[in-house]
């Protein structure tokens, strides 16, 4: 009663129901796109051309389509790397870092021709997923043992890796035949076979059959229960008994290696060789894909099929439309925060009181 | 100094305040006079603290009537109780710790006194300090002051603000002794150059030299009103406090079983010197902790649940030692805990009623072996605990944080109390609870001790020892002052070692 200068109140809705969130996450994207296109009609873009793109060119057109699944591969792994660490409240921050030690491992077991051949992809992947992992273990062992926030380190880390590319595409792994910074092309055997469609390959069916597996574990396991546990009270999981020390171990873990397997994954599947460009934007993705899921296995992977939608138009836009890359993050963050904002009243709903409160006499 | 003098400093009467429908003080009064030291003593939720915040226009009182120097006025927020002269410092200091001492007292005048800058406000702090012989430097951080320092900033904070009534809230509590008795020969100085003082205390020995009058509060009521210090007696002051209601009642006994929890020299940090907490817990029975907040219990009882490690001393619980044994390990050899806080240490707020329930089980393998989870499994059993402790407004599926008070400690009661149970260690289990689910907390208590457990039941609540309990002890500055059977036990002697500084 003493707070009577606030006028309106949050309260928290007791049951969410089934239909509540579908709907406010589809009215905040719908907010979102008709605030955006009206960004992009005022930068220039003509409002039918805006239909076509976003539509037509990103969903209703092969070409658009396989891009856009070759581009959520990614996204779905690292989408799922935060997400699962999200579960533990560990933000990590480093996704990229983890990218790039997953792509040296990668690498490493392609142009040295390690293992059969029969063998050489999946050697690679598991040792990018490996990569990933140990990039990670150092901050995580800084946060258990001494406390250290794992937001700077695994920031610092990405940093460092990248370093260590940078050193063997200058060095050792340089090009012998161009002399670019970049490493000779991955031999077949260390590729993602195609399907035929666009430059989609198989590695998109590894992504989602890892989201299903993590999916699994997260919502029917243990696992994932403990993980929620612990998530929301550390203090309660570890004085009720649960396993703190090593669900946290786990995931981290699993948190960098799903991103090293990312990394891995780009090499092996569109890039093929290890350039200084493979990570652009990821770690951004990465948060957006798992913070718009909640954290959901599933959610992930739908989130990183609509964000690499997102990007695909954004491309079309760039270069037919000469559209700012300015006007492209906009419009990116508008949609986001539309649909995060909704996600709130998912939760909450505005209660305006009848009339000024009176004080007690 | 009488109570009926002209125009006292403050005086309350007839004051009603409710908390959701509970009342913390009914009827309550207090008359305050200047150039005096006035002591306000009781237990814990007597409404001590309720009533001068009340004064201080922190709460609104639902009915009453408040008068500042004889005229009517009842502030409604601390600022206009402040601009009446009316200032309280509180028990836990309301300062920016990173900010100097000169910087916070620019923060709380706000332009008021001529403070326009770091400077001014330095000036002024030095010409206080100076005037009521507390010294302070003003250029010193917050973060590097001792508690009494900084107990002396806000004094000098409400003192600038134009105090001239100044209650302190608990003020020893914090303090070492020899700080203590210098802050209440300066309460006396006080109140001598004509300001009137407010000590709101549990220890009433201890600030009764430097006291005038006292007025005692028992469960939100006034009991004794400003009755001059020397015409008192300890004991009867005791026996006020504690009320009459004192009257251990047989309770049946199962014959004294084996020792199951044994504590021997327990040792943690914050204790008063002296020997560490001993303490032999017995098959059937229920021994109760008393004591006032803040003495001791969260720490035992961290020791005890495995939190935190013991400075020194053994914990053996049915013969084996767990002094140093995890809190996984204490569960699997009986132990439970109910803690003081069921959402901060107990309970997963946001998770259901059948997640919070499997807690503890899902690791021994009680729903599934893991990886795999058996959730129908889960649900089965949370329906089944849901009708046995009859949680009202319960389903598995229903976010623990929805629950009443009482019935969320009912979960936390069906999780704790399962077939494993020896050893129930009981942190205030019926705190905030209304008088049926109290009664269930108490009668499932009671049952579990009676199949054979035993219970180490620490609260400050004297009515809930006392309902449970065969032996009580008293836990006073992190040790054990006293133990009785309940038999022996008199309001005095407890209200003597509660009060008493040992």
């Amino acid at each position: 009663m003493s707070n009577g200068f606030l006028s309106a109140t949050l309260l928290r809705r007791q049951h969410a129901g089934r239909l509540r969130p579908v709907l406010s996450n589809l009215a905040g994207l719908a907010f979102g796109i008709t605030v955006s296109s009206a960004i992009l009609i005022a930068a220039g873009v003509p409002a039918d051309a805006l239909i076509d793109e976003f539509l037509v060119a990103t969903f209703l057109t092969s070409d658009g389509l396989a891009q856009t699944v070759t581009a959520a591969g990614p996204l779905i792994l690292v989408g799922l790397a935060s997400a699962i660490a999200m579960r533990i409240r560990f933000w990590n921050i480093g996704v990229e870092g983890q990218m790039w030690a997953g792509a040296i491992a990668a690498t490493f077991v392609a142009i040295h021709q390690v293992g059969p051949e029969a063998t050489r992809l999946p050697l690679g992947l598991v040792l990018a997923f490996a990569g990933g992992a140990l990039w990670i273990w150092p901050m995580l062992v800084m946060k258990v043992r001494f406390g250290i926030n794992e937001v700077i380190t695994t920031l610092l880390s990405g940093n460092l890796a990248f370093l260590l590319v940078q050193h063997l595409l200058f060095g050792v792994w340089r090009d012998p035949a161009s002399s670019f910074p970049i490493s000779i092309e991955f031999p077949p055997a260390s590729q993602f076979a195609m399907l035929g469609w666009g430059q989609v390959h198989t590695g998109i069916i590894l992504c989602l059959a890892v989201a299903v597996v993590a999916w699994l574990l997260m919502e029917f396991s243990t696992l994932g229960y403990f993980a929620t546990a612990i998530g929301f009270s550390r203090k309660v999981a570890a004085e009720t008994g649960l396993p703190v020390r090593r669900i946290t171990t786990a995931l981290v873990l699993a948190s960098g290696g799903l991103a090293g397997l990312a990394g891995g994954l780009v090499l092996s599947g569109t890039q093929h060789r290890l350039s200084q460009t493979l990570s652009g934007g990821y770690l951004f993705s990465a948060i957006v894909a798992a913070y718009l899921a909640r954290s959901n296995p599933l959610g992930v992977v739908v989130t990183a099929v609509a964000l690499a939608a997102v990007y695909t138009a954004s491309d079309v836009l760039k270069v037919f439309y000469s559209v700012s890359e300015a006007v492209i993050v906009l419009v990116q963050g508008v949609v986001l925060m539309s649909i995060l904002v909704a996600q709130f009243f998912t939760q909450f709903s505005i209660h305006l009181p009848d009339r000024p409160k009176q004080r007690g006499r | 100094m009488a109570a009926a003098e002209p125009s006292p400093a403050l005086e309350l009467h007839g004051v009603f305040k409710a908390f959701g429908g509970k009342p913390a003080l009914e009827d309550a009064r207090f008359s305050l006079a200047w150039g005096e030291v006035h002591a306000l003593v009781g237990e814990n939720g007597a409404g001590k603290s309720t009533l001068m915040n009340v004064a201080t226009g922190v709460y609104a009182a639902d009915a009453g009537s408040q008068a500042i120097d004889g005229v009517a006025h009842l502030p409604s927020s601390p600022q206009e109780a402040s601009a009446a002269g009316l200032a309280m410092v509180h028990q836990h200091f309301r300062l920016v710790e990173r900010f100097t001492v000169a910087e916070n007292v620019l923060l709380a005048l706000d332009g008021k006194g001529g403070a326009r800058s770091i400077g001014d406000a330095a000036r002024l702090i030095r010409e206080k300090s100076a005037e009521i012989g507390l010294a302070i430097d003003p250029a010193r951080v917050v973060e590097s002051l001792s508690t009494a320092e900084r107990q002396r900033v806000e004094i000098i904070k409400v003192l600038l603000l134009g105090a001239r009534v100044v209650i302190f809230d608990e003020p020893t509590a914090v303090l070492t002794e020899a700080e203590a008795s210098s802050l209440l020969r300066f309460a006396r100085r006080l109140a001598d150059s004509g300001h009137a003082v407010v000590l709101i205390t549990h220890k009433l020995k201890e600030v009764s030299r430097h006291t005038d009058r006292v007025t005692v509060m028992r469960h939100g009521r006034t009991v004794l009103a400003g009755a001059p210090i020397a015409s008192l007696d300890e004991a009867e002051v005791g026996r006020l406090i504690v009320g009459e209601t004192v009257i251990p009642t047989a309770r049946p006994r199962t014959a004294p079983g084996a020792r199951l929890l044994e504590i021997a020299g327990l040792a943690f940090p914050g204790q008063m010197p002296g020997e560490g907490i001993g303490i032999v817990l017995k098959a059937g029975e229920v021994l109760g902790i008393a004591g006032v907040g803040g003495n001791g219990q969260e720490d035992l009882v961290a020791c005890l649940a495995g939190s935190l490690k013991p400075l020194g001393g053994d914990i053996l619980l049915d013969g084996r030692d767990i002094t140093m044994a995890s809190p996984v390990t204490r569960r699997r050899r009986g132990l439970r805990v109910i803690p003081a806080d069921r959402f901060a240490s107990g309970l997963v707020r946001q998770m259901t009623i059948a997640e919070n329930l499997a807690m503890t089980g899902i690791a021994a393998g009680a729903y599934g072996r893991s990886p795999r989870l058996d959730r129908r499994r889960m649900e089965k059993a949370a329906a089944a605990a849901i009708a046995d402790f009859d949680i009202r407004g319960a389903a598995p599926a229903r976010r623990t944080e929805l629950l009443s008070g009482g019935n969320a400690q009912k979960v936390l009661l069906a999780r704790e109390l399962d077939a494993g149970l020896k050893v129930l260690i009981a942190h205030s289990p019926s705190r905030g609870l209304d008088v049926r689910a109290t009664e269930f907390v108490r009668g499932a208590i009671r049952a579990a001790v009676e199949k054979g457990a035993a219970c180490l039941l620490i609260s400050e609540d004297l009515q809930e020892i006392l309902a449970l309990s065969h032996r009580v002890a008293v836990m006073n500055g992190g040790r054990i002052a006293g133990i009785r059977e309940i038999d022996a036990v008199t309001s005095e002697w407890i209200g003597g070692l509660l009060t008493g500084h040992v």
